[in-house]
């Protein structure tokens, strides 16, 4: 109890919160590896959506998972060419 | 009608998968179930010793799958629990002396035998854990409050899935005091980080290690606060799905005592 509110004073965290939080974030990079056909299908879909409106460079676009200390962060990265005209 | 077939794994070792097999085994016999207990860690045989029948094996599992000898030649009679059987493993470290087609026949044969089977996984995902789960109705995933522990039960949840069985969980050697502190995961995170639904929790008991160290039966001891879980995971298992799961908690504790006397938790 004592503990709790010493903790709650000086901002610690319980390290078991710690280890929660490294264990959810591993779980996930540890699943992409697994399964690493999530991350390039979902770049397809990506593509097919975005290429509805925009013309852009295949080659030059990336898809990663992007890890920051309280947030993991899933980036697309494409460098646009065009913007295509819709059909009026 | 045939019976159920029970594996229990984990993906690492010593979290209590061979603690939690003989105990929820000798708790549904108790239960009035004919149960057999399979030890499937080929070479790294275990449950004999801790079952306390290390001096009664003649034929193990390798010789029921390879058909060099009957199911009931092997399956050793627990003399102190009436309709408990042990299949101990093969001392043997080959491991290709278990093909998966052999070991799919005799669960089948075992199912008509008995109306529990439960199976000792070894640690690890390779071909020995695949043995364990390829013929099993249910599976359950042991681990402890530790960050290895739960990464590893991630692994095989993920495994089991993949063979479509949806395992439930077991927390293992929970410390009520630690996990007060916050010094170690409570069973809702990790409930929470593996989403999936429980089984039991167990709390860390100094009798887990007597019993195994005179090969007497955990749930027979009646003063063990990790054997009466186990029963409970027993009884849950064997049709009464909505035991309440007890929440391991420290006796002396005075936060415990007073958020329980008002309901606070
Ligand atoms: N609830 C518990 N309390 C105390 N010790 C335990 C508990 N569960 C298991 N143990 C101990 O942990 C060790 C490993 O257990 P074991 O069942 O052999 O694990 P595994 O089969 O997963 O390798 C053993 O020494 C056992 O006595
Ligand atoms: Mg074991």
């Amino acid at each position: 109890m004592l503990k709790d509110l010493i903790r709650k004073f000086t901002g610690q965290k319980n390290t078991k919160d710690t280890a929660k939080k490294r264990l959810q974030f591993s779980l996930i990079y540890d699943k992409l590896e697994v399964n690493d056909t999530t991350l390039t299908d979902l770049q397809e879909d990506i593509v097919a959506v975005i290429s509805k409106y925009f013309e852009i460079d295949k080659d030059a676009l990336e898809l990663k998972v992007k890890r920051d200390d309280d947030t993991s962060a899933l980036v697309f990265n494409t460098p646009i060419l065009h913007v295509k005209r819709k059909p009026a | 009608m045939e019976g159920k077939i029970i594996v229990i794994t984990s993906g690492k070792g010593g979290v209590g998968k061979t603690t939690a097999t003989s105990s929820i085994g000798a708790a549904l016999a108790l239960e009035g179930k004919r149960v057999a207990i399979v030890d499937m860690d080929i070479g790294l045989r275990n449950l004999d010793v801790v079952m306390g029948l290390e001096n009664r094996i003649v034929f193990n599992i390798v010789d029921v799958v390879n058909e060099r000898c009957k199911i009931s030649q092997a399956a050793i009679r627990d003399r102190r629990i009436e309709n408990l059987f042990l299949i101990p493993a093969s001392q043997s470290d080959n491991k290709d002396v278990l093909t998966t087609a052999g070991v799919e026949r005799t669960c089948k044969q075992l199912r008509k035998e008995f109306d529990y089977i439960i199976m000792d996984s070894p640690a690890g995902i390779e071909k020995g854990f695949e043995n364990s789960i390829v013929g099993a109705n249910e599976a359950i995933v042991v681990c402890t409050p530790d960050v290895s522990a739960v990464r590893d039960a991630d692994r095989v949840i993920g495994l089991l899935y993949s063979r479509s069985l949806t395992p439930k969980l077991v927390v293992n050697r929970i410390e009520p005091q630690r996990v007060e502190r916050g010094e170690m995961l409570s069973h809702e995170d990790v409930m929470e980080v593996l989403s999936i639904d429980l089984m039991g929790l167990v709390p860390m008991d100094e009798q887990v290690l007597i019993s195994s160290n005179t090969g007497k039966p955990l749930v027979l001891q009646n003063d063990s606060k990790a054997g009466q879980a186990f029963k409970r995971i027993a009884r849950r298992l064997n049709g009464e799905a909505d035991l309440p799961i007890e929440v391991p908690a420290h006796k002396t504790s005075v936060w415990s005592k007073i958020s329980q006397t008002f309901k606070l938790k």
